[in-house]
Parts: structure tokens; C-alpha cells; sequence
């Protein structure tokens, strides 16, 4: 399949602008959260990041009861049908089956209840928030990253956007999966100041179980980065019982040391936290590893250290959490 | 590290105290004992906090028997007297491991009580709210002592400054007051003395007290005693060298007990340290000190006997790190002393501290709990005069004592400037992750700025040191009266959009009688909400309530000021204050070079949110009528549920996320404040500076305030400081520090003289590492380089508070900052509690 041509899009759906974000890249960062994604991990704690329109979240515990409110109902064009669910006089589910997405509930209703997850912002609202906190880059040697779900499904516009940064001067970093096309990947490549993404798993069968996608294009897409000497953070997410085994660990390792070169700027390893569950609840699914019980903090502690004394020992520049300075 | 003597530079090793700062962590906080190198500190440390707060009868009682004895004498002598006979025979004591001595003529943790300035509330709760039975705030006091304290009873009845005050204050001036309404709280200056200011230690060291006192006597003679002007200037004087003997005679009596001491000790360490102690109180008595212990013996006996004069709070340490710095300099040189014995000797200095505590009255205590005296703010770092770079070693020193006691005292304030050096940038950030809430931080782009605008020499403004919480001071210099009242411009708001009635106005009330049933407003008819058609109606409503509550205060303040000329000269602290003995004028009576009154406005976050609600729901979108956002408010939003989400919620702009919208209305709200109180004239020949923070009156002034439109309920707290509004739903500010940051320094801190202050609490994790410090301190950096004046930090975990309400035994030594100042958080009261815990958690994960 050969690329696309970069064409100019304006207009991207985001789920989050977080300001003073300071793990994600050097310094104070503005932190744009874009909406889609390719993967499917199963450790994901941003569900809400993975389709790429907007979405409705449902919040039962926050609902005023349609006694008292009932806004929701009076707006919604597919109540008849039994878009909206009542339980005890609570909006508890949206049935997405007959729901049309038309978003018109969350907008009546006051108490976030009904919250949509996603919204379509231009280039120019974007930079607005961006540019409140130049100060802080400045002062911090902070400035962009770009994230998601994958901000290179939105690719076209993610471009735009880094532009729009380059032209101000601002530093920018992508927070990518790298699960995408070669050659839309090199057209966005040059537009960013850093890249930060992650290896989850070096067995591709293993990946395809617990991302829904093998690794293949990803350690390729690396290998390109490395290549280009672009400066790069590699994040291992150590997800216990899943992707902790030295087996893997020296896979890792062999992997970063032999096909990049070593060219890390630093590999961070994250431990597994359960995050995210009511919002998979807000979304009317299950969390995906309801089946596994966390170990106490000592112990991940623990293992996080010990994975990173590993990788060290190859001499890769590996520190536990995010914590660390990168130069 | 920046030394100004480079000579020492190479007689100094490095501290042996520092590694320490590797295991300081972040959001620890003060659990643990033996966080100090120096085991002395750590067992004088448990010794102090483990012993219980007491009330004592004796300074009471000799200052009862003075006022009989001198009943004919002036004012002034007669207060000169009280103080002298105060010194002369009260009872003192010396405790193992004090390396400085000195009592606030009580024991330690002993509250003395002061009649002159009230008593009736004093007798009221000894009969009917015993202080043993507080829920918070609690002290024993014996049967004797409270016998002793009834003994006295009747002298003071009709004699109290409270009470004078009250029967000068007219109806008008009154209902708003604390005494009614609650407005404005005019608690701390009707009921207590003034403080908030520094004494001249400079002076003091470079004169002595023998000094001092042939200062006078030459003032005294050159006095032309024929002109009846200088009859009073006589009187003056008198008194000054009444009280200067007794503060030497005070010093002496602690040099005789520490001789009588060591002459029956048997510990020879002891021993030894007593007759030190001994030399160095006989030596101060008169002379000026030679050394770094001699000096801060002095500084302490000195701030120990103004608190015994005036009954005032935050009597603050000033620019320790400058004026010690040559005691500091010439003892290493000389081999006097050794870095670490002067670090040891900062440590007890520290704790010692803990000693001062004062009694406040139950209704002050609901709100503005906590049992230290309070304010005793200790500033460091900054310019020097010539606007250079003034850190020193002592600078970092101060640091490292406060991470190696960790406790609520003194308030230490570090001053940043544009060259401030990186290290102690990092000492700063490394001690304010501990989680102790300390220390505060302020900046001199802002501070000085502010200072030259009220009218202090640049010079002065550059020598500024930080009074009690929030306030900048002309440490010596000034009478600056800082703290005169909490106003609540939430209040004004409220009777702006309600054409000057209250919203819930009931039975309840306690002005129900003479008001509220009587079908009678609180304020002028300005205009109701329920019947404007244009935003711009409310905002000339609030100008219009303003404008008249201001004028009420401001004639209350200087009634209040009047009567402390008049009944409470202070001759001690006029020794210590330039301008004062220059002059031959008390300070009370505008002796100091600088004098200004400082009022603050509360509530600033509450009245943004309330106009940017109205201004959105009622006069743009026409979602709701004004007169249902009254009703909403009537009725406690009960039936109003679906608005009281909407109001709460992000779809409504609001104060704190860095939007314009809401921001610029903080912005009016705070300006109109300001404009009413700036410039005003007041009894001593100063005028009034505004100040825009609440400390924790925000709690004390939401227990008497409706609801309100901004989404509160009643009686919660209002917003503090210049903090955004958090309800009981909802913070209000969810886009994160930067936004924070943003939306403060739109206000104009320069503007409000008398200070202001941004809270702002942290998660342990979003600080953590080298990464959460770095970023940390550029945000702070950020917020200095827009001008915002001051801010402060707690860093620890709601999760630790909750459990700390849970679990209070447990968390005992749990201290966090509560709004300029730090306290125990279990001995807080519930209210200020959940009010802390309510602050918006910055975090990051
Ligand atoms: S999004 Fe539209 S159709 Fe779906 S539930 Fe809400 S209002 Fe109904
Ligand atoms: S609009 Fe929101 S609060 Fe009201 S009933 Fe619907 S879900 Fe509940």
C-alpha cells in the first residue's frame, strides 16, 4: 500500500488538554490528548482514548435523579426508543445500539452525569491553551506533547499542529505507539522534536494477545527512528505476570542495544497500576483485566528495580518511573 | 553557595547535617523523632510538644495589683509600671537542654492572660465553657489559678479595651461587625493586642540595652520642659526607662537562677551550659552581645518581653539570616563557635517557639484554631539593601533547622528574587516537599514593588522582612497593623444582589430583633437582582455596598485605634521601634517611622464565580431568572438541584482555569475592594493598605453566610485567599496549576499592599523526583516573573487527611500548612480541617 500525501487538516477530535503535564517529556508540557487508536492493550487505562468520534460517558453516581432533572430525557430524540436507561430514578446506561450519537443529552445535563468524552477542536483553539503557558516552557525548558489514544491516526492534522508549534518556537514531543504506517510516520517524523513510545512486549505472538496487534511495524518504525537519531524515550510498561519474565527482559534489551543502537535517550519502566475502570464503566464496557489482582506496592517496587538493574547491565540508560531527568 | 566574607569560605567544611537532605522525602511530613543531627534538639523537641498547654493567673494578677498601685499615675507610667512589676516578680524557671532562656511570664506552654484587654470572656468560659472541655484548642488550668483569676474580677469590670470599644462603637458600625453580623471580624484588635511587627534588633545589638537607655536619658535632657507639648514627651521617656531597667532586671534574674543552678548540678555538660547561660544573660543585660549565642539570648529575651507587653501575635523574627549573619561571621573566624553549634543553637531557638502560646476565645478558636502564639514569622534570603543577592550560610541554615524540627514554628519565610542562587531554590523546594506546609515563599519583584507603592523608602523596601502570615513590614521601623480586620467581600456580594438584605435572614440571626423581623435591611438599598436587566447593574450594586461596608469598618478600626492610644501605651516596644524614642511618641500613638492599617478582603474566588454565574445563566444565556437564582440561594438550593449541579459544574466559567471570562471579574471584585480601603487615613498619621487573603477567616465567615450563588451551600467555608472556590460538589479549578497560576496573576498584587497569598496543595507524587522538584520550582519561578506576590504549599495526600480524621491518634505530629502558617492537623478545628482537605489536589497521576 503506498502513503498518502500529507493533506492539511485543521480539525482533530481530542478527549483532554492537560497543562503542567511534567512526565511526558522535559520541563512543563501542555499534554494534547487525541482521540483513536489501533491497539487494543489490555492494560489501557484511557478507554475513552480508543475510538476516534466522540462518545458519551455515563456517570450514574452523579445523576440528580429524572424526578428532580430528567433533562436528558426531555432532549433526546431516541428516548422513545429507549436510548437512556432509568434504574431507580437514575440515568444509568446509554444503549449504543439506539443511542445516534447526537450528544444532545450531555449537553442538557448539569451535573456531568452524561459527559461526552471527545470533541472536535481547531488548530487555533488548540494553540490558544498552548500558548497560555509558554512562560512555564520557557522557564522549564517544557513546550507539546501529542498523545492519545495514537495521535498518528489523526496524523494529518497532529502535522498541522506541530507546525503550528515549530513556528512558535515551542518544543514538541509525540507520544506515539508507533503501530502505523512507515511512510506516514516519516512525513510526521520531521515535525517533532522527541518521540516517546513503548515496548510492550518482544514476542510478537504475545503482543497480538495483549494489544490486539503484532509488534512487527512498531520495532520497525523504531529501528527508522533510531536511524534518524531522533531523541527517543522507550517506556516499558511492566505489567506483572504479562510482560515481566527475563526472558523478555533480555529480549528487550538485546533490542535496544542491537537494532537501535542504544540511541535511547532513556527507557523509563512504568509499573501497573488499575487505573481507569469507571471510565470503562462510564463506557458500558468491562476493564479487560478484571481477571488480575495487582501485587502490593513493595513487591512492584521491587521488580521495577530489578528489571531496570537488568537493562542497565547491557548499559542502556534504564530508570524506574518517570521520575528521572532525561539529560 | 554565595558568601559575603570570603575569608571563611575556606575555614568552612561542609555541613555534617546535609546528607541528611538525600532522605528527606517528599510528603513525610513531621511523623518521627529524630529527624535533627543533634540529639538535644531531638528530646527537647518530644519534651516541649509532649507537655501540655496550661492557662496561668500570674501575669494577671501582677498587672492587677500595678494598676491599683499606680491608679493615679499617666496612662503610660502606669502600663511601665505594670510591666516592670510583671519582671520583676513572676516567677521563672529554667528547663534541661534550653541553651536560651526566657518565659512569657507563664510557664512553657503556659498562656498568661491579659485583663486590660478583656476579661469578661475570660471569666465567661472559665464558668461556663471550661478550656479543658474544648474540642480543639484545649488547656488545663488549676483551681487555684482560676480562684485567683475571679479574685480580680470586679477590677476589671468596665476596664477592659473590649469594652470601651464596643460603648464607642455606634449601631451602624456594629451590625456589621463581629459583634453582629460578622461582616467584618474585628476579633484579634478588640479583643488582644496588635503585634504584627518586628522589633529593631539591629539597634538592639548595636546599642545594648544600657545603650538604649542613655539614648533616652539625652532625649530626656534636651527636652525644654516649659513647653507643655513635652509634658507628655516626659512622660514618655519615663516610661521608656522604667521598662528598659525592668527588661534588664528580667535578664538578671535568669542569670542569678542559672548560677544558683549550675552551683547544684551535678551533670557536668549541664553544669557548664548553665553558667554559660548565666554569663551571657548578665552580659545582654546591659551590653551589646559579642557572639551568636549572646546575640539570639538577647533576641529571644527581647521578643519574649514585647509579647508580655502587648498581648500582640506574629511579633516576628525579621531578616534573621542578615542581622546574625556578623555574630555568625565573626564567631567561626574567631573559632568562637562551630557551624554546627550554631546550627544546634537555631534548632533550639526553633523550639523554644513552641513555648509562646496564647489563649484565644472560643468563638475565635471555631475558626482560627490553633494554640501558638502565632505569626512569629522568620524570614530569609532576598536583596540587600542595594537590591544584591543576601544569601548566606545562616540562610541555608535556617532551612536545614526547620527540615530537622518540623514543627509549626517560627513561620519561615523565604524571599526569591530575579538572582536568587539555584541551591537554595532547591533547599526551598526540597523542605516544602517534606510536607510540613513550610516554608512560604515570597517574591521581591512583586514585594518590593508593593512596598515602594505604600510609601517605604527603597531602602526599606528592600530590608522587607514578612509580618505574621502574609504581610510585608519595614521590620523596625513600622506600626503597620496588619492584621486589622477580615472583610468579607463574599458578604458584600451577597446584600449587593439583594438590595442589602441578607439571603437566609431568620429567627436564626442574632440581629433578627432589631432587623430582619423588623422588616429592616443591613445595608443601603442598592438594587436586587431579581429586578436588574443589565449585568452591569450588579456590578454597580457591589461597588455601591462596598463603598458603605468599607466606610463602617474603617470607622470601627479607628475607634479601635483610639482606644489603644489612649489605654494601652506600649513604652517597651516604643524602645524598639525607630521613630518612637526620636520623637518622644509611643508607638501606639504613630511614633513609627511607618504607620498603616491593613484590613483584608475575603472571598475573592466566591464573588467571581457568583457574578460569572449571573452574568452567564441569568443575563447571557437567560437559562435562569435572577429572581430563581435568589430563590435557588433562599432555599439552600434545596429544589434547585439541577441549577446547583449546573453552577458547580464546568459548563459555568469560573475563577481559577485561566479564563478570561471569570478571571477578569476577580479582577473587579478584588479592584473595588481595594479602591475603597487604599490611601485612607488612620490615627496614627498612616494610611490604610489593602490586602486581599484570608488566612482561615474564610472558615469563621462562611459559618455565618447563607448560601450563595457561586454553588455554595450554607454556612461553608467562602474561597480562600486568592484561591478558587471549591464546594462541597466540586473544586472549581480543574485545569491545573499553570491555570492556576495564571488566573492569580491577573489580580493586581501590588496593588493590595498588605498582601495576598496563593494556597496551593500538591500530591506527593506530582513533586517527587528530580523532575517534580525541577518543575516545581519553574512553576513557582513562573508565577514570580507575573508578579504574583506570594505563595505557599502543602504537600501531602488527601488520603493521609482522611485518615488522619479517622485515626487522630495515630497522626499527632501530622503538621500541615493551614494559610500562612502551619498547625497541628488533628488539634484543627472540623471545619478548617475539611476546608484543608477541600483545596484542590494538584496531581498528576
Ligand atoms: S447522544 Fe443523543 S441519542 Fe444518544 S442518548 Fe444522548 S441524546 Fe439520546
Ligand atoms: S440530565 Fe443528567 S442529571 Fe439530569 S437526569 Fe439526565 S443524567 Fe441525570
Amino acid at each position: 500500500m503506498v502513503a498518502e500525501k500529507h493533506k492539511p487538516v485543521k480539525e482533530g477530535c481530542i478527549f483532554n488538554i492537560q497543562r503542567y503535564t511534567i512526565h511526558d517529556g522535559p520541563g512543563i508540557r501542555t499534554e494534547i490528548f487525541l482521540k483513536g487508536c489501533p491497539l487494543r492493550c489490555r492494560w489501557c487505562s484511557n478507554p475513552e482514548s480508543i475510538s476516534l468520534h466522540p462518545e458519551i460517558g455515563v456517570y450514574a453516581s452523579r445523576c440528580i435523579g429524572i424526578s428532580k432533572c430528567g433533562y436528558c430525557l426531555k432532549v433526546c430524540p431516541e428516548s422513545e426508543n429507549g436510548a437512556i436507561t432509568v434504574k431507580e430514578d437514575r440515568v444509568t446506561e446509554i444503549d449504543r445500539n439506539i443511542c445516534n450519537g447526537c450528544l444532545q443529552c450531555a449537553d442538557a445535563c448539569p451535573s456531568n452525569a452524561l459527559t461526552v468524552w471527545g470533541k472536535k477542536m481547531n488548530i487555533s483553539e488548540i494553540m490558544t491553551v498552548i500558548l497560555s503557558d509558554t512562560d512555564f516552557y520557557a522557564k522549564s525548558g517544557g513546550g507539546v506533547t501529542i498523545s492519545g489514544g495514537e495521535p498518528l491516526l489523526q496524523w494529518n492534522f497532529t502535522i498541522e499542529l506541530l507546525k503550528e508549534c515549530m513556528a512558535k518556537n515551542i518544543h514538541t514531543c509525540i507520544e506515539t505507539t508507533l503501530n502505523i504506517q512507515t511512510e506516514v510516520m516519516l512525513q510526521v517524523l520531521p515535525y517533532a522534536d522527541m518521540i516517546i513510545t513503548d515496548i510492550k512486549h518482544m514476542d510478537s505472538s504475545k503482543h497480538r494477545e495483549y494489544t490486539g496487534s503484532s509488534n512487527d511495524l512498531i520495532l520497525k518504525n523504531m529501528v527508522a527512528i533510531a536511524d534518524k537519531n531522533k531523541p527517543l524515550i522507550i517506556r516499558v510498561p511492566v505489567i506483572p505476570e504479562h510482560n515481566d519474565a527475563d526472558e523478555n527482559i533480555h529480549a528487550t534489551a538485546d533490542f535496544i542495544k542491537g537494532e537501535l543502537g542504544n540511541r535511547v535517550k532513556q527507557v523509563q519502566l512504568l509499573p501497573y497500576k488499575q487505573l481507569g475502570v469507571e471510565k470503562y464503566t462510564s463506557l458500558g464496557r468491562d476493564y479487560p483485566m478484571n481477571y488480575f489482582n495487582p501485587p502490593e506496592r513493595e513487591i512492584w517496587e521491587k521488580n521495577i528495580k530489578r528489571i531496570a538493574a537488568i537493562l542497565q547491565s547491557y548499559g542502556i540508560p534504564a530508570v524506574p518511573g518517570t521520575g528521572a531527568k532525561t539529560s | 553557595m554565595n558568601l559575603t566574607d570570603s575569608s571563611i569560605e575556606n575555614t568552612i567544611k561542609p555541613l555534617p547535617v546535609e546528607p541528611a537532605e538525600k532522605d528527606w522525602g517528599v510528603g513525610v511530613n513531621a511523623m518521627g523523632d529524630t529527624h535533627s543531627p543533634f540529639p538535644r534538639v531531638n528530646r527537647f523537641r518530644r519534651f516541649v510538644i509532649d507537655s501540655e498547654f496550661t492557662v496561668d493567673h500570674e501575669r494577671a494578677c501582677l498587672v492587677t495589683e500595678a494598676y491599683k498601685k499606680y491608679s493615679d499615675s499617666p496612662q503610660i507610667i502606669k502600663c511601665a509600671q505594670a510591666l516592670a512589676h510583671v519582671l520583676h516578680n513572676v516567677t521563672i524557671r529554667i528547663l534541661p537542654d534550653e541553651l536560651i532562656v526566657g518565659e512569657m511570664a507563664a510557664p512553657m506552654k503556659a498562656a498568661p492572660i491579659f485583663p486590660e484587654h478583656s476579661y469578661s470572656w475570660v471569666i465567661d468560659e472559665i464558668k461556663n465553657h471550661p478550656w479543658e472541655k474544648r474540642l480543639h484548642d484545649n488547656y488545663y488550668i488549676t483551681r487555684k489559678s482560676k480562684n485567683k483569676l475571679f479574685g480580680i474580677e470586679d477590677f476589671w469590670k468596665g476596664q477592659s479595651i473590649d469594652e470601651k470599644i464596643s460603648s464607642m462603637m455606634s449601631e451602624d458600625e456594629k451590625k456589621g461587625s463581629n459583634l453582629e453580623r460578622n461582616l467584618y471580624l474585628l476579633n484579634l484588635y478588640m479583643f488582644a493586642g496588635i503585634g504584627h511587627l518586628q522589633l529593631n534588633y539591629e539597634k538592639l545589638f548595636a546599642l545594648g540595652y544600657g545603650g538604649i537607655k542613655e539614648t533616652v536619658k539625652k532625649k530626656m535632657a534636651e527636652l525644654d520642659q516649659s513647653n507643655p507639648e513635652n509634658l507628655r514627651k516626659r512622660d514618655f521617656y519615663r516610661a521608656e526607662l522604667i521598662v528598659l531597667e525592668a527588661a534588664s532586671d528580667y535578664l538578671r534574674r535568669y542569670a542569678a537562677l542559672a548560677r544558683d543552678m549550675a552551683k547544684k548540678e551535678k551533670n557536668r555538660e549541664w553544669k557548664e551550659i548553665l553558667l554559660k547561660v548565666s554569663e551571657n544573660c548578665d552580659w545582654v543585660s546591659e551590653d551589646r552581645p559579642r557572639t551568636f549565642w549572646e546575640a539570639l539570648q538577647l533576641l529571644f529575651m527581647a521578643t519574649t518581653i514585647t509579647l508580655i507587653e502587648t498581648n500582640g501575635h506574629s511579633v516576628s523574627f525579621g531578616r534573621f539570616d542578615q542581622y546574625m549573619f556578623p555574630f555568625y561571621s565573626a564567631d567561626i573566624k574567631s573559632g568562637a563557635a562551630t557551624r554546627e553549634s550554631i546550627q544546634e543553637l537555631i534548632e533550639i531557638l526553633y523550639m523554644k517557639d513552641i513555648w509562646w502560646t496564647k489563649l484565644r476565645d472560643r468563638m475565635t478558636v471555631i475558626a482560627n484554631s490553633g494554640r501558638g502564639m502565632g505569626g512569629d514569622s522568620l524570614t530569609i534570603g532576598g536583596v540587600d539593601k542595594e537590591g544584591e543577592d543576601a544569601t548566606n550560610d545562616l540562610t541555608y541554615m535556617c532551612l536545614d533547622a526547620l527540615a530537622h524540627t518540623r514543627w509549626g514554628t517560627p513561620w519561615l519565610a523565604v524571599r526569591w528574587h530575579e538572582n536568587t542562587p539555584r541551591e537554595l531554590k532547591i533547599k526551598t523546594a526540597n523542605v516544602i516537599r517534606i510536607g510540613t506546609g513550610q516554608p512560604k515563599i515570597f517574591n521581591d519583584q512583586a514585594a518590593i514593588p508593593a512596598s515602594l507603592l505604600s510609601g517605604r523608602s527603597l531602602e526599606d523596601s528592600r530590608n522587607y522582612h514578612v509580618v505574621g502570615c502574609v504581610e510585608i513590614d519595614a521590620g523596625g521601623k513600622e506600626y503597620g497593623w496588619h492584621d486589622a480586620a477580615y472583610f468579607s467581600i463574599a458578604k458584600v456580594f451577597e446584600l449587593a444582589i439583594n438590595n442589602g438584605r441578607c439571603l437566609g435572614c431568620g429567627s436564626h440571626c442574632m440581629r433578627w430583633e432589631r432587623c430582619g423581623g423588623l422588616g429592616k435591611r443591613l445595608g443601603p438599598e442598592t438594587g436586587s437582582l431579581a429586578d436588574f436587566t443589565l449585568f452591569n447593574q450588579v456590578l454597580d450594586s457591589y461597588d455601591k455596598q462596598m463603598k458603605y461596608w468599607v466606610d463602617q469598618m474603617i470607622a470601627g478600626i479607628e475607634i479601635m485605634d483610639r482606644v489603644h492610644q489612649e489605654m494601652k501605651p506600649l513604652p517597651y516596644l516604643s524602645a524598639l521601634i525607630n521613630g518612637c524614642i526620636e520623637k518622644g511618641v509611643d508607638v501606639t500613638a504613630g511614633g513609627a517611622v511607618y504607620n498603616f492599617t491593613g484590613p483584608q478582603a475575603v472571598g475573592v474566588g466566591a464573588v467571581a464565580d457568583g457574578m460569572s454565574t449571573i452574568k452567564q445563566l441569568v443575563f447571557e444565556e437567560k437559562k435562569v431568572s435572577g429572581r430563581e437564582i435568589l430563590n435557588a440561594c433562599e432555599s439552600n438550593w434545596v429544589g434547585y438541584e439541577p441549577l446547583y449541579a449546573l453552577v458547580n459544574s464546568d459548563k459555568v466559567h469560573h475563577y481559577g482555569n485561566d479564563d478570561d471570562y471569570a478571571d477578569s471579574l476577580a479582577k473587579f471584585a478584588a479592584d473595588t475592594y481595594c479602591k475603597h480601603v487604599e490611601n485612607r487615613p488612620n490615627a496614627r498619621g498612616g494610611k490604610y493598605l489593602p490586602g486581599v487573603y484570608s488566612v482561615s477567616a474564610n472558615v469563621a465567615l462562611g459559618l455565618v453566610q447563607w448560601a450563595s450563588p457561586e454553588g455554595r451551600k450554607a454556612l461553608e467555608p467562602v474561597s480562600d485567599c486568592v484561591g478558587a472556590v471549591h464546594t462541597l460538589v466540586r473544586a472549581h479549578d480543574v485545569n491545573g496549576p499553570t491555570a492556576m497560576v495564571n488566573s492569580v496573576s491577573k489580580l493586581d498584587h501590588i496593588r493590595a499592599g498588605n498582601g495576598t497569598l496563593l494556597n496551593m496543595k500538591f500530591s506527593p507524587s506530582a513533586v517527587s523526583g528530580d523532575v517534580g522538584r525541577d518543575n516545581f520550582i519553574s512553576l513557582i519561578d513562573t508565577y514570580f516573573n507575573r508578579k504574583g506576590m506570594h505563595c505557599q504549599f502543602n504537600v501531602i495526600s488527601r488520603e493521609t487527611l482522611e485518615d488522619a480524621m479517622k485515626h487522630p491518634e495515630n497522626y499527632r505530629d501530622l503538621v500541615v500548612r493551614v494559610a500562612g502558617y502551619s498547625a497541628v492537623f488533628v488539634e484543627l478545628s472540623k471545619p478548617l480541617q475539611y476546608d484543608i482537605m477541600g483545596r484542590t489536589e494538584l496531581s498528576f497521576d
